[in-house]
């Protein structure tokens, strides 16, 4: 039995409405960092808020320690929450509002004056707002506000923090700066951290684990290797880094191998078998494991597409190949700089990153 | 000439862009601004001017003579009974302000939180259809309550509580602060529940999840958020209790007369305009000072939500 038990949970916000929770099951270990991914209104926060005790789901249970909390009080949980509009209390500043929590009946008697006092500062420090704790919220840019929300939540050390896109108004470099913050303390205090995002790439940086969610309900749950190695369905697949799914007909199945007909007539080999000839598959791979070459290679993959469009990301370009017909295209990244535009150019893929994915 | 509006957007002979748009700009403020500035006048200033023009005056008898007097304010501060009158008319304003809100609060917070939205339509109906009545009404019905035939006593001495009938309830002090506080905490209601309405619903879940107990919540967040919608809507009452001069008359005793009694009586019976008039313009003094007060409150409790 886990920490966090949660069973079959379901929401919806009226009749006749769609759940935005559709049967959740999950289960969440002491001391992990779980993040649920997904895109906008699938059903993140309204997880979260189940799990806060601050929604009251139709069915389902959840359960902490193995004791149903389903429907206990929102203030009756060790679970604080950094909320995705921030819910500063705009009657107290700054300092009042990361000293919340600590000045609250429950937790009344367990720091002295002197503590109180110094923990806010530490934890203004944490966020860096040291020179904004006598400002008043609407004083604060969005970002800043975050942070305060940031140490609000944390600053009474509570056994689960959940967080609801915390930095979804950062720019790119506190952003990183502020995972690596929150990474750190998530090591340093041991405590339970349920992380929400839409953006792919913070959840793997930071998560021992990704819930990949997508309508009200959970796609796959795995750690972000395996999430972005072995995806389970062309949704997770396309989800994580944009990956390339193409479809195609399973022709036959042979010593380990699968060949696939995509739709431009062009044959793709990949490890692995399992599905039977004739049915209809997705084939996944990743931009960074195409090459484009010269010649054929042996035991590779030649694919022929025409070149549509080059974009230069720093490090790297990546291009866009249009396979014939209605067949797709495929995200190439690269080092070097290929032949103009419009011209045919020749890929090759490993059979081994090539993935047989469900339709 | 004869399209106006076509008019203004003619450049005249030799005149820049720049000084044409300033022209059409002042044509549109003179639109706008003229009316409620011939409004103000007609009805604000005018009157203002002849109130402070009477009060400087005198009267023999029905005679009214101009004057430069201070004589009229001086006597409203020095002689009885007008200073007395006034500070109990500015108490039992404050009673009615503050019964108001203590009675208003609760079912406020109840609309704004609690009701389901049928029952918030009926109760915001209930609220106001009273004042499909009349005043005068209302003020009567709670002669018929509290009287010594009234409904209040009938009922004690049924219980067997009293033997006679009690005279303690009506005509007097409490009898008209009651009268007000009935008729005037629906000002209260919707000025509160105007302000809690504003308060976002994620405040309170903040609260509760920081653990917070349901008073916590109440005493931390939902009643400093609330201060500017109490403060409204005592102003209002205090202002409609303090300048009461039905419910004196209907269920008030000689203790309870008003300043609005004395002003009617000093037009009415006394013909003494002058007076009345000083009366008028230190009440409207104070009131301003109020409100300037209250307003500056409001501002320093109201938060952006
Ligand atoms: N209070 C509400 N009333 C009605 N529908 C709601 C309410 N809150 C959310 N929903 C609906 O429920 C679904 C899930 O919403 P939720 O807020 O959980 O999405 P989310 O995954 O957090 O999205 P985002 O990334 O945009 O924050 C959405 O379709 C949304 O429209
Ligand atoms: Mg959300």
């Amino acid at each position: 039995m886990s920490y966090i038990d949660i069973r079959k949970l379901r929401k919806s916000y009226g009749a006749g409405l769609k759940p935005a929770v559709d049967g959740i099951d999950l289960s969440i270990d002491r001391g992990e960092f779980v993040t649920l991914l997904g895109s906008s209104g699938c059903g993140k926060t309204t997880t979260l808020r189940c799990i806060a005790g601050l929604e009251r789901p139709d069915s389902g249970e959840i359960l902490l320690d193995g004791k149903d909390i389903t429907y206990d009080q929102p203030s009756e949980r060790d679970m604080r929450m950094v909320f995705q509009d921030y819910a500063l209390f705009p009657n107290l500043t700054i300092a009042d509002n990361v000293a919340f929590g600590l000045r609250l009946k429950r937790y009344r008697g367990r720091y002295t004056p002197e503590q109180v006092k110094r923990r806010i500062g530490e934890y203004l420090d944490l966020v860096h707002l040291a020179d904004h704790g006598g400002k008043k919220p609407h004083q604060l840019s969005g970002g800043q506000k975050q942070r305060a929300a940031l140490a609000r939540a944390l600053i009474t050390e509570p056994d689960i923090v959940l967080f609801d896109e915390p930095l979804g108004s950062l720019d790119a470099n506190l952003r990183k700066a502020m995972q690596i913050e929150i990474k750190r303390i998530h090591r340093q205090l041991g405590k339970t951290f349920i992380y929400v995002t839409h953006d792919q790439e913070e959840a793997m940086a930071m998560s021992d684990r990704i819930v990949v969610m997508n309508g009200g309900r959970i796609l796959q749950v795995a750690s972000p290797e395996e999430i972005y190695a072995a995806p389970n369905c062309q949704f997770v697949a396309r989800f994580i880094d944009r990956a390339n799914v193409l479809s195609g007909i399973v022709v036959s199945t042979e010593g380990g191998q699968t060949q696939v007909r995509l739709g431009d007539g062009q044959i793709l080999r990949c490890e692995g078998n399992g599905v039977a000839a004739g049915s209809t598959v997705g084939v996944m791979m990743r931009a960074d494991r195409i090459n484009i070459a010269g010649g054929p290679v042996d035991g590779m993959n030649m694919l022929k597409g025409m070149l549509a469009e080059r974009l230069f990301l720093g490090a790297k370009h990546e291009f866009v190949v249009d396979l014939a017909g209605e067949a797709g295209q495929l995200n190439v990244f690269e080092q070097e700089m290929p032949d103009g535009l419009g011209g045919e150019v020749m890929l090759s893929v490993s059979p081994q990153d090539v993935r047989l994915l469900a339709e | 000439m004869t399209d106006l509006t076509a008019d203004t957007y003619l450049p005249s002979e030799g005149e820049s862009g720049l000084k044409r748009a300033k022209r059409i700009d002042r044509r549109r403020m003179l639109f706008w601004v003229l009316p409620p500035t011939l409004w103000f006048f007609v009805f604000m200033i005018i009157p203002y001017g002849m109130l402070f023009y009477y009060s400087l005056g005198s009267v023999d008898y029905v005679t009214f003579t101009p004057g430069l007097s201070p004589a009229n304010f001086i006597k409203v501060f020095t002689t009885e009974p007008y200073l007395g009158v006034m500070l109990l008319s500015a108490k039992l304003g404050l009673f009615t302000a503050i019964f108001s809100a203590i009675i208003g609060y609760p079912l406020a917070f109840y609309l704004a939180f609690h009701a389901p939205e049928t029952v918030k339509r009926f109760v915001y109906l209930l609220v106001i259809v009273p004042w499909w009545a009349s005043y005068l009404v209302k003020a009567y019905a709670w002669k018929t309550i509290l009287g010594t035939g009234g409904i209040l006593n009938t009922m004690l001495i049924g219980a067997g509580i009293i033997d006679e009938p009690l005279t303690i309830f009506l005509y007097n002090q409490f009898s008209v602060t009651l009268t007000l506080v009935y008729i005037f905490t629906p000002f209260a209601v919707l000025s509160i529940y105007a302000q809690l309405e504003r308060i976002p619903t994620s405040l309170i879940d903040a609260a509760l999840n920081a653990g917070a107990t349901r008073w916590e919540v109440f005493r931390k967040v939902v009643f400093p958020l609330s201060i500017p919608g109490i403060l409204a809507g005592a102003v209002i009452t205090f202002s409609l209790g303090f300048g009461d001069f039905v419910a004196p008359v209907l269920v008030g005793g000689p203790s309870s007369l008003m300043i609005s009694n004395i002003v009617i009586n000093l037009l009415g019976v006394a013909f003494d305009w002058p007076m009345a008039a000083a009366i008028g313009l230190v009440v409207i003094t104070l009131g301003l000072a109020l409100i300037s007060v209250a307003h500056y409150l409001e501002h320093r409790f109201q938060h952006r939500l």
